[in-house]
């Protein structure tokens, strides 16, 4: 018995250590796993691209995409935008008679990391945030453009927007939704009732606050509430109000780092916003219970009028009451006012699409997400599907066609494109320690008074990764 | 349709092709003691096609569905030869012969690619450490088996070594593949052939002997591919530093960060502990369990006696202690202990507590299948439901979470004259009660039953105090009016007991599952051993804690294992829930956090192997406790 | 002692009164249950009640007041939570999504328990060298956070796993590249092997209890193991397979994490529970969708509960046996 084991487990080894005799120099399998030195076929940086790619129009082109099958990855996960989403690209599939699949995942943010760590990462992915892309750009996971595709992003968007999918001079990301966050949400009847009329800098809305106050009324809706994500609405006052006090150049060297928390022009901007917000008066659900307000909850008050002013992103309009009448008439939007400079600064937000294989289908697809007609289709079919209500959808693309808009998303629209200075959400470009942790949760600690605004920026300083 | 049928065939392939496998597997190995010549030529088989198979999946042999079955056959009838006759050198014959085919077939078909260039020098080496190391290992197992054969086998690894793994591939002939081919082929083929004769006791050890393997070979498969070799990985990973594809070495530098954290744990505060409300009423009721135990131990003749009613009052004393101290003490590691200690206690007591209730009770599947449920319910359910309990409204507004709802009634009535008399009276009425039924047991000499009421008032007192003294529930009186209006808790973002209520979450869950193991094994006391302490006069509760408690207790070791091990692992809630904001970081959430959220694997790695250690001597102490109980039997 | 010295002391008259006492006492532990279920059901019934409410009747008034969502303006209890839950095409559909988590999930429960019961009963009943630490090593494993395997999972099942030997340079395929990333197999895979130490676990723990003496006869009757393994030990297992079946049915069908990372984008092979929480939309616009969706993935492990509930029955697990 004992013998006969022996002889199984060499022959074991026997077929192990023939199967051991195989060449280091396969060419079939780069996925060399030895340890934690995994590299994936598709991660293979490529910084020239292969030709014909992207050239979309060309019936030649076409003809070469019939068959194929393109898989897209994103956040977008609900009916709405995922399905607005695929249908935009069921569009081009069909006119080329390719598939192209839309997966839209919750945890997507988390779960690109995965895939694409683990060898398995769709062809393109929907990055929400343009600090993600750069980090996979430099992780050699995605692909630069193809000079044809970057071609048509610039040709059809705002420098601002072409520059987010913009890593270290190269072009990697195709915007693919705009979403602007200066804007303040109000009822035009109730300014129209009271003769408010729309504040253009900030001493006006402040001046607009007190006037409100003293005709008895609540000027501020205000809930930072969202879960594990509870005080992200905090930080976009912080980033609107440090782009209009201090500058773009200022914001800029304070998303990278350069600029700490605890430099007095930002501990100036974070009192004057808690000072404002725990003004007697001035906040529907006062003081504490800001925290307490889910960011979502402020759309029945501002219809109710328990408040008149609601600063939040244009994503908002899908968290009104339903059947909420919007535009003149109804919930309007007007600008975030300028600061004392003068300049109009933007907050703005989106996503970028990335290519993670270098196949001409893959840039087919790429190059419409740049085309005006994917931002049409995606609008009209996304507000198909919301009933020919707002979309929830807004782009920023310079030659789609506005006509598809309803009159208040154009309104946003225009902000966008007219921008003199468009910053992306400096959250998201901040490393994640910070900007998905400790600016939430100090903020929300500083805006409860359970820390002052000088110990809440020096635990986020402290927190701000090292390396 | 097509993708139900698509999936049944899937399901059914599946499982069906796993059960052909293993019951194959056992079926062969019985065919050894009776029919020994198609057992050999089913092994024959087996080996070359395992062989050759290993081959084709390292694409090294063209023509590879010819070859291997060409080597299929071959293996198989040299099998079948070797057990048709017991000559010795026709043995040796058919060992060699098949052998050389076999090593042919490898030297003929290697892909051509990756031919070997045999350097002379290297192979005369590798062949000289291999009959070294054969005749080695011979002499340290005391010279019993035949030193020709040890010499024989290590002498052909030492040519496998020095033929093909040694040279470079890809430079080298057809002729030396095939002379690399036949002599290893010749080597093992005559090992092979050397074999003793098996008798019939020979072949029914190896029909015995080969079980444990057959039974064990697939889960340790399957262990090694998904746990073993990934924790060695995660382990290697764990000195590294910097992103997934440029990984640098870092030392133990992973280690001493997660160490140097200040958010790993932190006692600044732990002063408080000492003058916290938890930690006087823990030790209160310490106090008043302790002087239970001492009195009905009185009576039994011992320091201490632990009936019923003063082990629930040093349990509640331990909790509240133990709540008290990991309120003061915060970071990472605070919190991990807290979920481990909350979240066992109470789903294990729990879980204990209703088996038994249910036990003795009407309806008993419905409430068990009730309590069950949270177990059925996916995560992303469990997580909705549960942000609905908690979830906070303005003061202005009515709250739409039962917990604020219930906090900030009770506030109202607090302060509503009213509504306070009619509370107080109720309450009066219950604690008037509870006291009956504290005198009727001490006038029955249950002192258990004073024990246990007496600890059940306490609360009563408690809330009695409240509503007279200081009120209860959440509201807030603004000074320049007077006018009381409510206050709601922010369960989640209120630090420390945020902490708290994200663990309710998970005994919620939990306490299902061990109920269900603790019910089955209830169920399991022999009823004879019952029914005989009641015939001595035991009384339920005497029952309970001599019989039921003893007869159980390993089942409550693997819940508890069970529990500590789930807990420690907590992921799911406070990811959803708060993300580890808010001071209720935990381990393996600020794992996922690093390696997964921000791609530092080294980092992420490195927790993980804190928490594996950590989770280590707990399952340690567990298992031997539990083999040494076994072996105690 | 105690009780003796109880029934002397105690006249008739007082044992009358102690009785009614008891009776008294008697009920509690129905009450006390009652308690805890009300208490346990009170979270779960809140959420079947939200199910069939309006967002905005949800997001304003508690379910306990649902009955006045027609007078608060939000409309009646409605189906049209189901209704957008059950027709939902986003992450490949619902339906689509409840038929993946059943391949996934019957696979993953029936492969891990029979390799599980296989591999307790050789740490149980067949003696060999070196058992108690094979037992203890792979139990051990138990602490192995499974987070940290998803990776090389996945890589594997991309790419195949490949070992480079130190060296003398050569790369060895040790698991092929089946691409399987991205297909429901992966998916068995990774949770057969994670269920593996807490079945070997429970189920060794079980079987080792046995009647040894049954097996000792039936081994001298010449049967083998593979027969005793499934005439006799299968059959007096049926409880605790029933109990992990149970749960590793729970589990599996439940999973988000495994299933999402497995098989990432390819949204035919999608399980529902990632479906349903692909509905709430990226700012959580759509939460009260949840609601519903919950429910209906709900009912399946539900219906595998109450059918596998009988096997918990007194006098069949093995203490009864033992004693």
């Amino acid at each position: 018995m004992k013998r006969f084991r022996i002889v199984l487990l060499v022959l074991v080894a026997f077929a192990l250590v023939a199967a051991a005799c195989s060449s280091s120099s396969e060419e079939t399998t780069t996925t060399a796993a030895e340890g934690a030195e995994a590299t994936t076929t598709t991660a293979a940086p490529a910084t020239t691209t292969t030709a014909g790619g992207g050239e979309t129009t060309t019936t030649e082109a076409m003809a070469s995409l019939e068959g194929t099958t393109v898989t897209v990855f994103g956040p977008e996960s609900s009916d709405e935008e995922a399905g607005a989403m695929q249908d935009a690209l069921d569009v081009f599939a069909a006119a080329n008679g390719m598939t192209i699949v839309y997966t839209g995942a919750r945890d997507f943010s988390d779960q690109i990391n995965a895939q694409a760590a683990g060898g398995n990462p769709p062809d393109i992915a929907i990055f929400p945030q343009p600090g993600k892309l750069a980090d996979f750009a430099r992780e050699g996971y995605i692909l630069p453009l193809p000079d044809d595709v970057t071609a048509t992003v610039t040709a059809n968007w705002p420098e601002a927007f072409v520059s987010f999918g913009n890593v270290d001079g190269v072009q990697y990301g195709v915007p693919n939704k705009a979403d602007i966050k200066s804007l303040v949400w109000y009822d035009t009847n109730a300014f129209e009732e009271n003769g408010y009329g729309i504040p253009q800098t900030l001493d006006e809305l402040w001046a607009l606050s007190d006037q409100m106050v003293a005709n008895g009324q609540t000027p501020w809706c205000v809930g930072i509430e969202s879960g594990p994500a509870t005080g992200w609405p905090f930080t976009d006052w912080v980033e609107d109000m440090t782009l209009r006090l201090q500058g773009a150049d200022y914001y800029d060297q304070w998303v990278a780092g350069e600029i700490k928390f605890s430099d007095p022009a930002m501990v100036d901007i974070w009192q004057t916003i808690i000072d404002l917000w725990n003004k007697p008066g001035y906040v529907y659900a006062a003081g504490g219970s800001i925290a307490s307000t889910p960011f979502g909850d402020n759309g029945q008050p501002l219809v109710d009028g328990d408040c008149m002013m609601h600063r939040q992103a244009s994503f908002y309009s899908a968290f009104l009451p339903e059947g909420t009448p919007t535009g003149p008439g109804g919930i309007d939007v007007f600008y975030f006012p300028a600061g004392p400079d003068g300049t109009k600064p933007v907050l703005g937000g989106g996503t970028l699409a990335a290519a993670f294989d270098d196949r001409p289908e893959v840039w087919a697809v790429m190059n419409y997400y740049a085309s005006p007609e994917y931002s049409n289709e995606r609008q009209i079919a996304q507000q198909a599907r919301k009933g020919g209500q707002l979309s929830g959808y807004l782009s920023a693309n310079k030659n789609m066609d506005l006509n598809v808009f309803l009159p208040l998303e154009q309104t946003m629209i225009d902000i966008m494109l007219n921008a003199e200075v468009l910053r992306f959400d400096g959250s998201d470009l901040m490393p994640a320690a910070v900007g998905a942790g400790t600016f939430w949760t100090e903020g929300t600690s500083a805006v409860n008074g359970d820390e002052t605004v000088e110990e809440a920026v020096a635990n986020i300083d402290a927190s701000w990764p090292s390396s | 349709m097509d993708r139900v049928i698509a999936t049944a065939v899937g399901i059914i392939a599946a499982v069906g092709v796993s059960a052909i496998v293993f019951i194959g597997a056992n079926k062969v190995f019985d065919l050894a003691p009776r029919r020994w010549s198609l057992f050999s030529s089913l092994i024959g088989g087996a080996s070359s096609l395992l062989v050759f198979g290993l081959l084709w999946g390292n694409r090294l042999i063209e023509e590879p569905v010819a070859v291997t079955a060409a080597a299929l056959v071959v293996g198989v009838a040299a099998g079948y030869a070797l057990s048709r006759t017991s000559d010795r050198t026709v043995h040796l014959v058919i060992g060699v012969t098949s052998g050389v085919i076999l090593g042919g077939l490898l030297g003929f078909f290697f892909n051509s690619e990756y031919l070997p260039a045999i350097e002379p020098l290297g192979l005369v080496v590798s062949i000289g450490v291999g009959f070294a190391l054969g005749a080695a290992l011979w002499a340290s197992r005391g010279r019993r088996a035949s030193i020709v054969r040890s010499l024989l086998l290590w002498g052909s690894m030492g040519w496998l070594f020095g033929a093909w793994l040694l040279p470079t591939l890809g430079e080298g002939s057809r002729i030396e593949s095939i002379v690399a081919g036949v002599v290893l082929g010749a080597g093992v083929g005559a090992w092979v052939g050397t074999f003793p004769l098996p008798d019939h006791k020979m072949k029914e050890s190896i029909s015995s002997g080969s079980r444990k393997f057959i039974f064990l070979i697939p889960a340790l498969g399957f262990v090694l591919m998904t746990l073993v070799i990934p924790l060695i990985r995660t382990f290697w990973l764990g000195f590294l530093t910097g992103t997934p594809t440029h990984l640098t070495w870092a030392g133990f530098s992973n280690y001493v960060s997660i160490v140097t954290d200040p958010g790993i744990i932190d006692f600044s505060d732990w002063t408080d502990m000492f003058t916290s409300r938890l930690m006087i009423a823990g030790v209160l009721v310490l106090l008043i369990g302790f002087a239970v135990a001492r009195v009905s131990g009185k009576r039994l003749g011992q320091t201490f006696g632990l009936t019923g009613g003063s082990l629930s009052a040093i349990a509640a004393g331990v909790i509240l202690v133990g709540f008290a101290v990991f309120a003061a003490v915060r970071g990472t590691i605070s919190n991990n202990l807290w979920w481990i200690f909350a979240v066992t206690i109470f789903s294990t007591g729990m879980g204990l507590a209703i088996a038994v209730l249910s036990d003795r009770s009407k309806g008993e599947s419905v409430a068990k299948s009730m309590i069950f449920m949270p177990m059925a319910i996916s995560f992303v359910g469990a997580s909705i439901i549960w942000r609905f309990m908690y979830i906070a409204r303005p003061p202005q507004k009515t709250q739409t979470g039962v917990m604020n709802a219930v906090w900030i009634k009770l506030g109202e009535w607090s302060n509503s004259p009213t509504a306070t008399a009619v509370i107080l009276g109720i309450l009066a009425l219950v604690l008037v009660g509870i006291l009956f039924i504290a005198w009727r047991g001490r006038r029955a000499h249950m002192p258990a039953i004073t024990a246990g009421a007496v600890v059940a008032a306490l609360p009563i007192v408690w809330l009695i105090y409240r509503f007279l003294g200081p009120g209860l529930g959440g509201f807030q009186v603004i000074e320049a009016t007077g006018q009381t209006i409510g206050q709601p808790i922010l369960f989640l973002q209120e630090a420390p007991f945020n902490n708290f209520w994200m663990m309710v979450v998970l005994i919620w869950i939990q306490t299902g599952f061990a109920m269900v193991i603790l019910s089955a094994a209830i169920k399991a006391v022999p009823t004879e051993l019952i029914e005989a302490s009641r015939i001595d006069g035991a009384s339920e509760s005497q029952v309970f804690w001599r019989i039921t408690i003893p007869q159980v207790s390993p089942t409550i070791g693997v819940v508890v294992t069970t529990l500590v091990v789930t807990v420690l692992k907590v992921f799911d809630i406070p990811k959803v829930m708060t993300n580890g904001n808010f001071g209720t970081q935990v381990l393996a959430n600020e794992m996922w956090q690093r390696a997964f959220t921000e791609l530092n694997f080294g980092l992420g790695s490195a927790i993980a192997i804190v928490l594996f250690l950590g989770v280590l001597p707990i399952m340690w102490m567990n298992i031997r406790r539990m083999q040494k109980e076994r072996a105690a039997h | 002692m105690a009780t003796t010295d109880r029934h002397l002391a105690t006249g008739p008259e007082p044992a009358a009164l102690g009785s009614r006492v008891r009776g008294f006492l008697g009920a509690i532990p129905t009450w006390v249950l009652w308690f805890f279920v009300i208490i346990w059901t009170v979270p779960t019934l809140g959420l079947f009640i939200n199910s069939f409410r309006t967002r905005d009747a949800q997001r304003n008034f508690g379910w306990w007041m649902f009955w006045q969502d027609g007078a608060h303006g939000y409309g009646g209890l409605t189906l049209q939570n189901y209704r957008d839950v059950l027709g939902s095409e986003a992450t490949g559909g619902l339906a689509n999504g409840l038929l993946n988590s059943a391949a996934i999930a019957i696979v993953a429960t029936i492969i891990p328990i029979a390799i599980a019961a296989f591999a307790a009963y050789a740490f149980a009943w067949i003696d060999f060298k070196g058992r108690d630490w094979l037992f203890i090593a792979t139990v051990a494993l138990l602490a192995v956070p499974s987070q940290v395997a998803l990776i090389p999972l996945l890589q594997m099942y991309a790419g195949g796993a490949h070992l480079t030997i130190p060296l003398i340079a050569k790369t060895v395929t040790v698991f092929p590249d089946l691409d399987l990333a991205g297909t429901i197999p992966a998916v068995w895979l990774t949770h057969t092997g994670f269920a593996l130490p807490f079945a070997i676990f429970l189920l060794h723990n079980y079987m080792s209890g046995l009647p040894g003496d049954i097996f000792e006869s039936a081994r001298i009757d010449g049967a083998d193991h593979f027969t005793i393994f499934w005439r006799l030990v299968v059959p007096l297992s049926i409880p605790v397979l029933a109990a992990f079946t149970i749960f590793q049915f729970l589990w599996t069908w439940n999973d988000y994490l495994i299933a999402l990372t497995m098989i990432g984008g390819n949204r035919e092979a999608l399980p529902a529970t990632v479906v349903v929480a692909s509905l709430a939309g990226e700012f959580g616009l759509r939460e009260h969708l949840l609601t519903a969706g919950a429910f209906v993935i709900t009912v399946v492990p539900m219906a595998v509960f109450f059918s596998l509930q009988r096997f918990f029955v007194r006098g069949i697990t093995a203490g009864s046996v033992k004693g």
